[in-house]
């Protein structure tokens, strides 16, 4: 119980991240329905999105304000730093944007021709 | 106040991103109100971007300060920052021009869809943000308003195949771009800040595992957006199917963006820069191997643009290893600039033409107009001056061969050659009129941004001339004389000869009119020469489209070629020769197919004169060809390298198939000019060569030697094959071949005697050849025919032209009095005088099997029996018999009074070999012999005469009969059909039998192997593109993997 | 060298013109006599040949087929009385030396092309499909017995380091062991096997075709133009003899030397013609590029090892 409490949150948030990234490339790479690729997509995005705010984070820190409770000279070893956490709201509306992309790429392609299925869109190559 | 908006603003750098937000506003606006308007602001918008791009690299090149633009108030590293530099600047402009031009041609798409105009402005503005931005996150940002941009216009089209090559674009990409964002965060965390030049002044804080991997993700994100082979399936199947202005800009534009991204990040980057010149060079190589392959049009494209790319990343990966910053706008810019403007016409084009396979591009074989366009966009992508890229793939191979890259260099004209071959193939099938091709209708305003990229490159390409200092603005004269002439190419009729004949005489003297020996001599023979052949082509009256605007700048480029005086003239002119012979040649009846041939030869032994050029200007960093002689040790490199080079333009022994397919396939007069005179520039060449590089050195004499086994082989062989050819252009092709193998033969022996033999052959050859090749110019226009065993007796006909022929052919055979002898005895000598004894036997025996081709050709066209059909046929057209008879009379000149030829060709050799003519009254005396001309001719004269007057004065006493073609003895048959009774067909069957086995079609059968090689390479190495968007993505993370590797990721 | 007097040398090498003409012909009788006696015939009398050139040139009647037809003899017969002018005859008689100061050896073997080629025009004008084939058959044969002999000649280019006639005698003198047949031999084998072909005898006599009639270049021509093609067969046979003796067999000081020197020549020809059957063309090309090709190869190489310091 002990050991997981000396774990710090960062590198369990880290981890899941990483881990969430595997599993999505793992779904993009062998799901064939497009819509399970898309799921892969979010998964890998929504992993990569922890690893940022994990890296940011510092044990024990607060807020990243600079008032009373943190003085100026202890804000960098203090504070969370407030870049990734910036980053990531960016990065989550790019997510967002693609993800619903590839949606409406999917659904355009059902209607054009009635499957969502990867290995059946395959009449360009070489 | 406005004023003060329009200066601080708009006119700013940040005005692109002002006005593209801003226009993307006002569009849906106007859309609402009135559709035009919305287009017109769309474009008035893209238009106000490429102005302001232009004013600000315009002010940073007169000398202004970079500009930098810092947004929140607050300066970098706390803020994202944009810069406008002098590259940056360069950059921007270009894609905003493209991007100006793809608008113009995707307007009737783009009318249909409004909300097209907002992401085109969007995309746009996202890749000039990719290419300002001076922070890894925006970067990424910016990156993905591309990408989104990017994939929503693919999607403009709703059909099946776009959608699944757009689907797949987007999980290549995605996943791509989050391995970006990773590799940022990953950075951030090491260096505490994302601004590009804080983190490169910090790069040693990015290190250990974690540094490694975060730099290995950003480059590697940023190389697979670049399309490397082989994770690039996914941007191939967009660029086939998606619409033409869409591909385009994503070939040009957000490629250009992504690659200024890379060349951003490259100072974090330096372990990687052999895996990334690898990338490069692998990707560059390889796209154009499987390009060979493709018949699709957009999709060779395709594998053009990813070469091309491929290119770009081995050019900048090398040019920072090898310190060579301050080259990095002439070779990447100009590369750059060259693949945008081309490719992007390129893909215009197909859109118009909108024939996917390249075999229905004979729709446009009768628009020459569109023609035009297609070759100077496939001309330029290849590197052919005057086009951008022929300057920096110069220069780039200077620099390589300066750092002893020779293997790059290598793999960069190998590639050159195979993408040389795809692209000129598809020319090939737009030139190729056949029958059931459908006439394409073609709006002249669809065509207007392709011309004016074209236009754009020939301007960037004389810009780049004078960035070289390559201050010889003549050298240009060649094309300028050949749109002159163009203007007046509509005009039907012979005329036409005229104005070409005028402006290629004072084009000529005036380039021509100062040189000196060799150069001098040289000029004569080739423009004088050339005109005098020139004369001919009024024989025919039609229009011969293109046919004097190429002709002008073929002989002007032999003008320039003698007046060079560094190899990058020599070399420029040279490869204008190349692409205006091949041109002409596919002028031709059947001249498409020979023609790619030949083209693909002369653009490999242009490579390998290239190199030797290269080599020799890394040994001695000048160009002047005068330097040549100071290559050091690498002497019998350059010398090898510049005589293979030479020796496969004249159809040595080996690499001589391209020979008699492009002889006989064109046009007749053409082939005049192609074997009298084009073949000279070789012979020149090779003594320009010899003469910097043999002579002075000893080691030079090895390769020498085997110069001369190559020469005699050439000649062997060249006769041994024509002997049994029975269509008339090719047995005199292949006997052109032979008889140039005595003049490598003469150059390589080193010796004053051999010289003036070699010359003397040159000259003599230029005359006969000159002459057989006009005559068979009036035989195929009379007949209509080009197999011998059709035609026969034609001396009724046609006695002028036999009696031509007949002087040519005693003038080749070498049999005294006329010209040939000289030669012939000149060469016997210098080769007993060296001890080569095996070549003077071969020599001899060549000559020999000549006769038998030589007489096959006079039997069986003019002797022996007429067909019945042939009876009312009439003489050659004076004009063809005129310049012939100029060449007979000098050949008579010649004969009786070689001296007069002689003494200016031994002046012109003086300063390399000493003279060792020796005269004695009219006969030239040897160690071994002596040989008195005027004396042969005169007792030749006497004892012909005597037999003559003893026959005349005999036929006093009888009357002679004129008798009807079949007063024949004829052993009891009865003969009454002409073909039953002409002895033509197989004429040398015998021969056959017994040294047929000689001259089987080895080297044809060699080279179409190794075609068949490189296709079966190339379908192999393109079997990862299975079309299967998760395959793709396997194969990036893939890639990913193998970086890691590459780099030494277990190590770490 | 430049002076030289014209008329005196024409009328000079008129005489030698004679000589080895009225030479010629006598020994194509000698000849023709010879082997009609290997056959157990009688033969034909010495006048023979003599008789049928002067009948030939009274006969009547003469059609043409067009000008190069008439020309071809022309030029036939010009070339073996060029290919004369060019030798020196008798050695060390400037009278007997013709035009030899024209040109080397390299004319002589050049030449004699002159008139094979204008003769081939001439029949091909005939437009007998039958002259076209003998002459594709011959110029067929002389590209392979060509390649012995050169090889022969470069091998004696070699020995003698000239190309000059005159001077490649020269040195053949002083004695019969001064001879290029007994001091470079593999040559000169070389050379008489090629000589075999030059000749035009059994076994190589298939592009004349004597037997058959009518084949081989000469088929059209008759009266006149015949009696030029025999005249030139008689004296361009006798130019041949003499080459040979000059470059192989020591030449000739005298015109009884001379004239024993090469009919001893011409035997080996006809000794072989007599006891050999025809070769087909493409037989007799394969036989000239293996065993004579051979030894001539072995000629130069010696030469190279025993002349070349």
């Amino acid at each position: 119980m002990s050991i997981i409490a000396d774990i710090p949150v960062s590198l369990i948030v880290l981890c899941s991240g990483l881990g969430l990234i595997l599993i999505g490339l793992w779904g993009m790479l062998t799901q064939r329905n497009m819509i399970r690729m898309i799921v892969g997509f979010s998964l890998t995005d929504t992993g990569i999105h922890m690893v940022m705010v994990s890296i940011g984070y510092v044990t024990g820190g607060t807020a990243p304000i600079i008032n009373d409770a943190v003085p100026m000279a202890e804000a960098a070893s203090r504070i969370v730093d407030p870049v990734p956490s910036a980053l990531v709201l960016t990065a989550i509306v790019i997510g967002l944007g693609v993800t619903a992309v590839m949606l409406s790429f999917a659904v355009r392609i059902y209607k054009a021709r009635k499957t969502l299925m990867i290995d059946e869109c395959t009449e360009s190559k070489w | 106040m406005v004023s003060t908006l329009i200066n601080d603003v708009l006119l700013q750098p940040l005005g692109i991103y002002v006005i593209a937000l801003g226009a993307g506003f006002l569009v849906p606006l106007f859309n609402r109100a009135h559709r035009g308007s919305a287009i017109l602001v769309f474009l008035a918008a893209l238009a106000a971007m490429v102005a302001i791009s232009g004013i600000n690299l315009i002010a940073i090149m007169n000398g202004a300060a970079p500009v930098d633009i810092e947004t929140a108030g607050i300066a970098p590293p706390f803020s994202i920052n944009l810069r406008f530099g002098l590259y940056e600047g360069g950059f921007v402009l270009a894609v905003n021009t493209a991007a100006i031009l793809a608008a113009l041609h995707l307007l009737p798409l783009l009318k249909q869809h409004a909300s097209a105009l907002l992401l085109y402005l969007i995309l746009v503005m996202g890749i000039n943000g990719m290419i300002m931005t001076r922070d890894l996150f925006n970067l990424f940002i910016f990156i993905e308003i591309t990408s989104i941009a990017t994939y929503a216009l693919i999607g403009i089209e709703r059909t099946g195949s776009v959608l699944a090559a757009g689907f797949k674009y987007i999980i290549a990409t995605s996943i791509a771009s989050s391995f970006f964002l990773l590799g940022t965060i990953f950075i951030y965390y090491q260096a505490g800040t994302l601004n590009i030049d804080d983190i490169i002044a910090h790069r040693h804080l990015v290190q250990g595992p974690v540094g490694f991997i975060a730099c290995l993700f950003v480059l590697t994100s940023l190389l697979i957006e670049l399309k490397p082979y082989p994770a690039n399936g996914w941007g191939l199947d967009v660029y086939e199917t998606a619409p033409s202005g869409i591909a385009s800009l994503i070939s040009v534009g957000v490629s250009a963006g992504v690659f200024f991204a890379v060349y951003k990040i490259l100072p974090l980057m330096a372990d990687y820069m052999n895996s990334i010149a690898l990338i490069g060079g692998i990707t560059f190589l390889v796209s154009n191997v499987i390009g060979l392959k493709q018949i699709n049009v957009k999709r060779l494209l395709g594998y053009s643009s990813i070469g091309q790319m491929g290119l770009l990343t081995l050019a900048l990966a090398l040019l920072l290893q090898l310190d060579a910053s301050s080259l990095l706008p002439l070779i990447v810019g100009g590369l750059f600039i060259n693949h945008l403007l081309a490719k992007a016409g390129l893909f215009w084009l197909a859109g118009i033409i909108n024939r996917s396979d390249i075999h229905d591009w004979s729709a446009i074989a009768q628009r020459p107009g569109l023609l035009f366009l297609l070759g100077t966009l496939i001309a330029a992508l290849i590197g052919l001056p005057p086009f951008p890229g022929f300057w920096a793939k110069w220069q780039l191979v200077m620099l390589l061969a300066d750092g002893g890259e020779y293997a790059w260099i290598s793999l960069l004209l190998v590639g050159s050659l195979l993408e040389a071959a795809y692209l000129f193939r598809w020319f090939s099938h737009a030139r190729a009129a056949d029958e059931n091709h459908a006439n394409i209708s073609v709006n002249f305003w669809q065509t207007t941004p392709v011309f004016i990229a074209a236009l754009l490159l020939f301007g960037t390409g004389y810009g780049m001339s004078t960035v070289m200092h390559f201050n010889a603005t003549y050298m240009f004269l060649p094309i300028v004389a050949g749109f002159v002439l163009l203007l007046i190419d509509g005009v039907h009729g012979r005329l036409k000869d005229l104005p070409m004949l005028v402006i290629v005489a004072a084009g000529g003297y005036w380039l021509t009119r100062d040189l000196e020996g060799i150069n001098r001599l040289f000029s004569y023979l080739l423009i004088g020469g050339g005109l005098l052949v020139s004369i001919a082509a009024m024989y025919r009256n039609d229009a011969r489209k293109g046919f004097y605007p190429l002709l002008a700048i073929l002989l002007l480029s032999l003008a320039t070629l003698l007046h060079s005086k560094t190899s990058l003239e020599f070399f420029f002119s040279w490869e204008l020769m190349t692409l205006s012979s091949y041109l002409l040649v596919t002028l031709g009846r059947e001249g498409v197919k020979p023609g790619l041939r030949y083209l693909l030869f002369s653009l490999g032994s242009a490579y390998f004169i290239f190199t030797g050029f290269a080599v020799h200007y890394a040994a001695t960093g000048s160009i002047e060809i005068a330097s040549l002689g100071a290559s050091g040790d690498t002497m019998g490199l350059v010398f090898s390298l510049l005589a293979i080079g030479f020796v496969i333009k004249m159809g040595g022994f080996g690499v001589h198939v391209w020979l008699p397919d492009a002889y006989a396939e064109s046009n007749d007069d053409f082939t005049a000019i192609l074997s009298a005179v084009i073949s000279k520039a070789g012979v020149f060449g090779l003594i320009i060569v010899a003469a910097n590089l043999g002579v002075r050195s000893d080691i030079g004499l090895d390769p020498a030697y085997v110069l001369g086994w190559i020469g005699i082989l050439t000649a062997t062989f060249g006769a041994l094959m024509a002997v049994f050819q029975e269509d008339i252009k090719r047995l005199v092709a292949y006997s052109s071949m032979g008889q140039l193998g005595y003049i490598v033969t003469g150059i390589a022996l080193m010796s004053h005697l051999g010289w003036v033999s070699a010359l003397y052959m040159t000259v003599n050859h230029f005359l006969f050849k000159g002459i057989l090749f006009l005559s068979i110019a009036g035989i195929i226009l009379r007949t209509n025919e080009r197999l011998m065993y059709k035609m026969g007796g034609l001396i009724k006909n046609m006695p002028v032209t036999f009696v031509f022929t007949m002087i040519a052919i005693i003038a080749m055979s070498g049999v005294p009095p006329l010209t040939g002898f000289g030669g012939k005895w000149m060469l016997f000598n210098a080769l007993m005088d060296k001890g080569w004894h095996w070549i003077a036997a071969l020599a001899f025996f060549s000559s020999a099997v000549a006769f038998l081709y030589m007489f096959r050709l006079l039997q069986t066209v003019f002797l022996g029996q007429r067909k019945l059909e042939h009876r009312e046929l009439r003489e050659a057209p004076i004009i063809l018999l005129v310049p012939q008879f100029v060449m007979i009379v000098a050949i008579m000149i010649i004969s009786a009074y070689p001296k007069l030829l002689l003494d200016p060709l031994s002046v012109a050799i003086d300063p390399w070999l000493a003279n060792t003519l020796v005269w004695n009254g009219a006969a030239l005396q040897t160690h071994y012999g002596y040989w008195n001309a005027p004396m042969i001719m005169m007792v030749v004269g006497g004892v012909w005469m005597v037999p003559l007057i003893l026959l005349l004065l005999m036929s006093l006493t009888f009357r002679i009969q004129k008798v009807e073609q079949f007063n024949i003895v004829y052993a009891a048959e009865r003969p009454n059909r002409p073909e039953d009774t002409h002895f033509a067909y197989n004429f040398f069957a015998h021969y056959d039998r017994a040294l047929g086995f000689l001259v089987r079609p080895r080297a044809t059968a060699f080279w179409n192997t190794v075609v068949e090689w490189s296709h079966t390479l190339g379908s192999t190495l393109r079997v990862f593109y299975n079309g299967n968007g998760q395959t793709y993505a396997l194969f990036i993370l893939i890639y990913f993997v193998a970086m890691f590797l590459l780099n030494g990721g277990l190590g770490q | 060298m430049t002076d030289i007097d014209w008329l005196s040398k024409a009328a000079y090498f008129s005489l030698t013109l004679l000589i080895v003409t009225f030479y010629g012909l006598l020994v194509t009788a000698f000849i023709y006599r010879l082997i009609a006696k290997v056959q157990g015939r009688i033969g034909i009398p010495y006048r023979q040949p003599f008789i049928n050139i002067l009948k030939n040139i009274f006969k009547r009647t003469a059609i043409s087929h067009g000008v190069m037809f008439y020309l071809g003899p022309v030029f036939r017969l010009a070339g073996g009385i060029g290919t004369l002018a060019f030798i020196p005859v008798i050695y060390g008689s400037e009278m007997f030396s013709n035009f030899s100061m024209a040109g080397d050896l390299f004319l002589v073997i050049y030449f004699m092309f002159f008139g094979q080629l204008g003769m081939a025009l001439g029949a091909g004008e005939s437009g007998h499909p039958y002259s076209a084939i003998g002459i594709a058959r011959g110029l067929s044969q002389m590209t392979a017995y060509e390649v012995p002999f050169v090889l022969a000649v470069i091998a004696i280019v070699i020995q003698y380091d000239t190309l000059s006639l005159t001077e490649i005698v020269a040195a053949q003198q002083g004695g019969w062991q001064n001879w290029t047949l007994f001091t470079n031999w593999l040559a000169v084998l070389a050379a008489m096997l090629a000589f075999l072909g030059m000749t035009g005898y059994s076994p190589f006599d298939i592009f004349l075709a004597p037997q058959e009639i009518p084949i081989g270049p000469p088929t059209e021509f008759h009266s006149a133009y015949l009696s030029m093609l025999q005249t030139n067969r008689a004296l361009f046979g006798a130019t041949k003899l003499i080459l040979f003796m000059n470059l192989f067999f020591g030449g000739a000081t005298g015109w009884i030397e001379l004239m024993i020197k090469t009919l001893l020549i011409y035997l080996v020809a006809i000794i072989v013609g007599v006891a050999f059957p025809r070769f087909r063309v493409e037989q007799a090309i394969r036989f000239f590029f293996k065993i004579p090709t051979l030894i001539g190869i072995m000629a130069i190489v010696y030469a190279q090892m025993v002349f070349v310091s």
